[in-house]
């Protein structure tokens, strides 16, 4: 179980802004999920709790078992890793439009979310046997081959979300673990001109892209959600009824059960991706703020704590982390609000769903081994 | 020991820094939509899920003048189903079928109505009453009752033109229903009912009534007796001769109130739908047609007006006139040397010409004008037509020439009553309306529509004379047709050669109309019939409107009360008698001569000396008849004394009048024009009383 040292020495305000975020996200979902199956309006609920609880139990587990055997078993983690990627576009299932899901006793697990906590371990390791040494383009192509096949593979499924929160892990990670600035920006700056280079010669010239007309609609629609080509009732309609929800929300917000936009199911997919718009509508500007200011404060106490670590391999995988959630939370709320494109990143701790609430929950356990291993203690 | 480097902890420092950049840009846009665009969000939330279904305001009633229903509004049911609840229930067909049947629709329509992707739809409007008692019975679920009005004209076709139409959704369309259908129609509600994104009605959500405003209840100035009147009298004409149309308007000249106004063809307002659609134009105030002879009127109101010609006047008729190398010639006949009142009651066309000519352009015009030609009465039925009007500037004299006798330009019957309403009412010219009060909801008068004098066209004096001679019209003249026992008739007959297309006047197509009014010394009523094209001979105006409009009047005359003038008496037993000539005589001489010779007088006018009596001296009347004595404004004590003559020459035969009527002298009147001769010298002294002949002659 939990040692009483442990207990002792754990980082109180981070504990402390993890429970309020999971309380908020509990109150948020239940109020979001309650239509979503009128038959049942609180298995959404039920769910998200049992989730919750399993992860406690893989919180113990990581907390019993020392989490450096990541960096002793790499090898074996990466290839199994990609492994079970591979399989999952074999034998996985589909739902909503990817073929990422896996089904075990009536338990549906999307792969590519334990992928995620997997990868962070092995690469904190490939990373950290190589600092000091990612000063030219020549040094650091190892590591971009080393992220690109989990990346093609999630890509294969197609994901794109979860594609990208791979894509900013290796960027956080390679930039704390020392990579050249000069090119990380390089490449963050080439990528995005060859990306939009290729959608103006798409639109001007036909040029071929590897996504489906809907698909790149989708992508693009966020600039003017109402140009979508039926009035904002195509792809367009999520931003714009998103949009409505939150700004309607005001300052204080509608109140619980009152949103509706959410409750009468103008919004879709309002208790998973659009989750934000709930806050936004039900709880006003005070509500979304206070959801903001809560994750700030996670992601503060994350960086102490990598600050504190007690090897640089620990330090990596902190900073993982802090780069996975950073881009999910800036995502998520940025495709709610209209500023990115909307690809299907959830909210951690807030939108509904067990692989994220599992996969999250192990990433605190190791983030707790980190900070109760690394602090010294001085008695 | 720290494992982490300077060179990590700057960066993760630098990481920090993007991250707070970050989540600060985030701030800012919820900032931005949520304080600064809320409100405006707030309402496109709102519009989201607010739907509303109008509810129809009850339409006002029309009453006639007594308070007789004319148009009412009754409580249908308007039938919708929510196919969402009918799907719930899974029983579709079953229920179209049992729909069906009841509805008396088609069953395949029903299951698709009952079945389509909404949560609101109708399924039949305005159903009688039993047939939403059958379908209350059936108890299905997902169907609905929407109280809607539905207009009811419980009298038919009676006033169609006038009351209108109404459609459907319960908006006039024609007629008073669309004139006045802000007043009438009311302001529609609504209920406001809360919807989900698939259309669904929430249950126990924001339900919001708007409730209608009902329309008023209004009385028009219409009489549903006259109305009848004149729509039995319009359908008979229309049956015996059946005219390509026809129209009859009585209007009380004193308020410019419509009593009465029809036109044929007409049709049922309840199933206007089963009528061509030119049934519905009201003949009455949406066409213009070339009114002939009628408007006559004009010429003669304005030249006595002028003072170019009273009725003793004496005229020539060679039977035809030529102006400007244009021969017109005057109906058939040769009317020869007649008086001013016989050019009227003969029509005949030269004696008009000559007035028009006399008076030129600018004076015609301006009567015309004065009359309300070439303009809107302002009635208040939609559509009104202007009429057609030549441009002064383009009149030359042929032109009026042709116009004083009731050519080229055209009118409206309802400007053509109006006008001949102002002769009627001492000059003033009344607006014409239809809207008499309106009604708040408890039936207490909300307002009263005043008579609006539109202008004085011509003096009392002028309109009176004219009053006499029109009724000379009837008595001796063209319009004898139109004399109704018991009633002093005045009035004019019209028969127009209609215009073809080709601009040309048609051989065998003639509008015959008379427009007259009674009783001719206190008119209450007006009256214009015309019958456009009537087939079959004859087809002049005294022939075919004036029988129309003499049943019209004297069954409208009974109806109202109107005290009568002459006696009625058994024709064959009544020998005839000549007139005695009055003139001239002091009143209780004249009524004794009158009675000597078995004829009972009826004065006219103060005074004590005749001038002027009806039938005119020698005619050959019935014994016990009546005769109108009309009396001059000398004064007893006038008559006692001497006046000197007065010089008359060179003054107009209204002066002349005028002038001797003032010294309580009676004038006999020669020719037309200005005074150049009279028999008794200037100067010279002679008793009250005295009779001076003056001779007159035109200014050349």
């Amino acid at each position: 179980m939990i040692s009483r040292r442990t207990l002792k020495v754990i980082d109180k305000p981070f504990l402390l802004v993890l429970t309020a975020l999971i309380v908020f996200g509990l109150v948020v979902l239940t109020s979001a999920s309650s239509d979503v199956n009128p038959g049942a309006p609180y298995i959404f609920l039920q769910k998200q709790l049992l989730s919750l609880v399993l992860g406690l139990v893989l919180i113990i587990f990581i907390l019993n078992i020392d989490y450096t055997i990541a960096s002793r078993y790499n090898r074996l983690l990466y290839l199994g890793t990609n492994l079970l990627l591979i399989l999952v576009l074999v034998l996985g299932t589909e739902m909503r439009g990817s073929q990422g899901w896996i089904s075990i006793g009536g338990l549906n697990l999307q792969v590519a979310e334990f992928a995620k906590i997997l990868i962070i371990l092995c690469f904190a390791d490939f990373l950290s046997k190589r600092q000091g040494m990612l000063n030219t383009l020549r040094e650091m192509m190892p590591c971009f081959l080393y992220m690109g096949l989990p990346f093609l593979l999630i890509m294969l499924q197609p994901d794109l979300g979860t594609a990208l929160v791979f894509l900013a892990i290796t960027m956080g990670m390679m930039f704390v673990a020392g990579a050249n600035p000069k090119i990380l920006v390089g490449i963050i700056v080439g990528g995005l001109g060859v990306i939009i280079l290729a959608l103006f010669l798409h639109a001007k010239f036909g040029m071929w892209l590897p996504l489906e007309e809907y698909q790149l609609k989708r992508l693009t629609v966020f600039v003017d959600p109402y140009n979508d080509g039926k009035g904002g009732r195509g792809a367009g309609w999520n931003i714009i009824q998103s949009l409505v929800a939150i700004g309607s929300g005001g300052l204080f917000g509608k109140g619980m059960f009152q949103g509706t936009q959410a409750q009468l199911n103008f919004l879709p997919e309002h208790h998973t991706d659009f989750i934000f718009a709930v806050v936004g509508e039900e709880f006003g500007f005070v509500g979304a703020a206070l959801l903001l200011l809560l994750f700030a404060v996670l992601l503060l106490r994350c960086i102490y704590i990598a600050y504190n670590a007690k090897d640089f391999f620990s330090t990596l995988v902190v900073m993982g982390i802090i780069s996975m959630w950073l881009f999910h939370i800036c995502e998520n709320i940025g495709m709610s609000i209209g500023l990115l494109p909307v690809t299907g990143v959830p909210l951690p701790f807030i939108s509904y769903g067990a692989s994220f609430m599992l996969a999250n929950m192990i990433a605190i356990g190791i983030l707790i081994s980190i900070n109760v291993k690394g602090r010294k203690i001085v008695f | 020991m720290k494992t982490t480097n300077i060179e990590s902890r700057k960066r993760i420092a630098s990481l920090f820094l993007i991250f707070v950049a970050l989540i600060g840009a985030l701030f800012v846009r919820f900032f931005w939509i949520q304080v600064v665009r809320g409100d405006e969000l707030a309402k496109q939330a709102l519009d989201n899920r607010m739907r509303e279904i109008p509810v129809k305001a009850k339409r006002g009633i029309l009453y006639d003048r007594n308070g007789r229903e004319l148009a009412i509004s009754v409580s249908t049911d308007s039938i919708y189903v929510n196919p969402a609840e009918i799907k719930k229930a899974g029983e579709e067909e079953k229920t179209a079928r049992e729909l069906a049947a009841v509805l008396e629709m088609d069953e395949e329509k029903v299951l698709s109505l009952i079945t389509s992707n909404s949560s609101f739809v109708w399924l039949k409007r305005q159903v009688d009453f039993n047939v939403s008692q059958q379908l209350k019975e059936l108890k299905i679920d997902g169907i609905g009752f929407h109280e809607e009005s539905r207009r009811y004209y419980p009298k038919g076709t009676l006033a169609c033109h006038i009351l209108g139409i109404s459609g459907t959704d319960h908006t006039g369309l024609d007629g008073i229903d669309l004139y006045y259908e802000k007043l009438i129609g009311g302001q529609d509600g609504k209920i406001v009912i809360e919807h989900d994104a698939a259309g669904r009605q929430i249950p126990e959500a924001v339900h919001r009534y708007v409730s209608p405003t009902e329309g008023s209840d209004v009385v028009l100035t219409l009489d549903e007796t006259i109305q009848y009147i004149v729509e039995r009298e319009l359908d008979k004409i229309v049956e015996a001769r059946q005219p390509k149309a026809a129209c009859a308007i009585v209007m009380d000249p004193k308020t410019g109130e419509i009593l009465g106004m029809a036109s044929r063809p007409n049709f049922d307002p309840n199933n206007y739908n089963d009528f061509p659609a030119k049934n519905r134009r009201n003949f009455a105030v949406n066409n213009a047609y070339e009114p002939g002879s009628t408007m006559k009127i004009v010429t003669a109101s304005a030249a006595m007006e002028e003072q170019l010609v009273s009725s003793q006047d004496r005229f020539n008729c060679p039977g035809y006139i030529k102006v400007g190398g244009h021969r017109i010639s005057c109906s058939d006949t040769v009317h020869g040397h007649q008086t001013f009142s016989e050019v009227v009651e003969h029509s005949c066309n030269v004696g008009f010409i000559n007035l028009g000519l006399k008076m030129g352009i600018d004076t015609y015009y301006r009567y015309l004008t004065a009359f309300g030609f070439g303009a809107k009465t302002g009635i208040d039925l939609p559509g009104e037509a202007t009429g057609i009007v030549m441009k002064e500037s383009q009149v030359k004299q042929i032109n009026l020439a042709t116009m004083s006798m009731g050519q080229t330009n055209a009118v409206t019957p309802i400007q053509l009553v109006t006008a001949a309403s102002a002769i009627a009412n001492g000059g003033a010219l009344m607006k014409p309306h239809l809207l008499k009060k309106v009604l708040d909801g408890d039936g207490n008068v909300q307002k009263v529509v005043e008579p609006v004098k539109a202008q004085q066209v011509i003096s009392k004096e002028t309109a009176d004379e004219l009053c006499l001679i029109l009724e000379g019209v009837v008595l001796n003249g063209s319009g004898r047709n139109a004399a109704v026992e018991g009633y002093r008739v005045a009035g004019k007959t019209g028969t127009a050669q209609k215009v073809g297309e080709d601009g040309r006047y048609l051989k065998s197509e003639y509008v015959a109309s008379f427009l007259g009014f009674a009783p001719a010394d206190d008119p209450q009523l007006v009256c214009l019939v015309v019958v456009d094209a009537p087939k079959g001979y004859p087809y002049y105006g005294g022939w075919v409107a004036a029988p129309v409009f003499k049943e019209i009047i004297s069954d409208s005359l009974r109806y109202l009360g109107v005290p009568r003038t002459v006696m009625e008496e058994k024709e064959e037993k009544t020998p005839s008698v000549a007139v005695p000539d009055v003139i001239n005589l002091p009143i209780d001489e004249g009524i004794k001569s009158l009675q000597n010779a078995g004829l009972n007088a009826q004065v006219q006018g103060e005074g004590d000396v005749i001038w002027g009596q009806v039938p005119k001296a020698h005619a050959s009347v019935k014994r016990g008849s009546r005769v109108v004595v009309y009396l001059s404004a000398v004064s007893e004590q006038s008559g006692q004394g001497k006046v000197t003559v007065p010089d008359l020459e060179g003054k107009s035969i209204k002066e002349v009048a005028r002038i001797l009527s003032q010294l309580g002298l009676h004038l006999a009147p020669d020719g037309y024009g200005l005074a150049f001769e009279q028999d008794l010298a200037a100067g010279q002294q002679v008793s009250v009383g005295s009779t001076i002949s003056v001779k007159f002659q035109p200014l050349e």
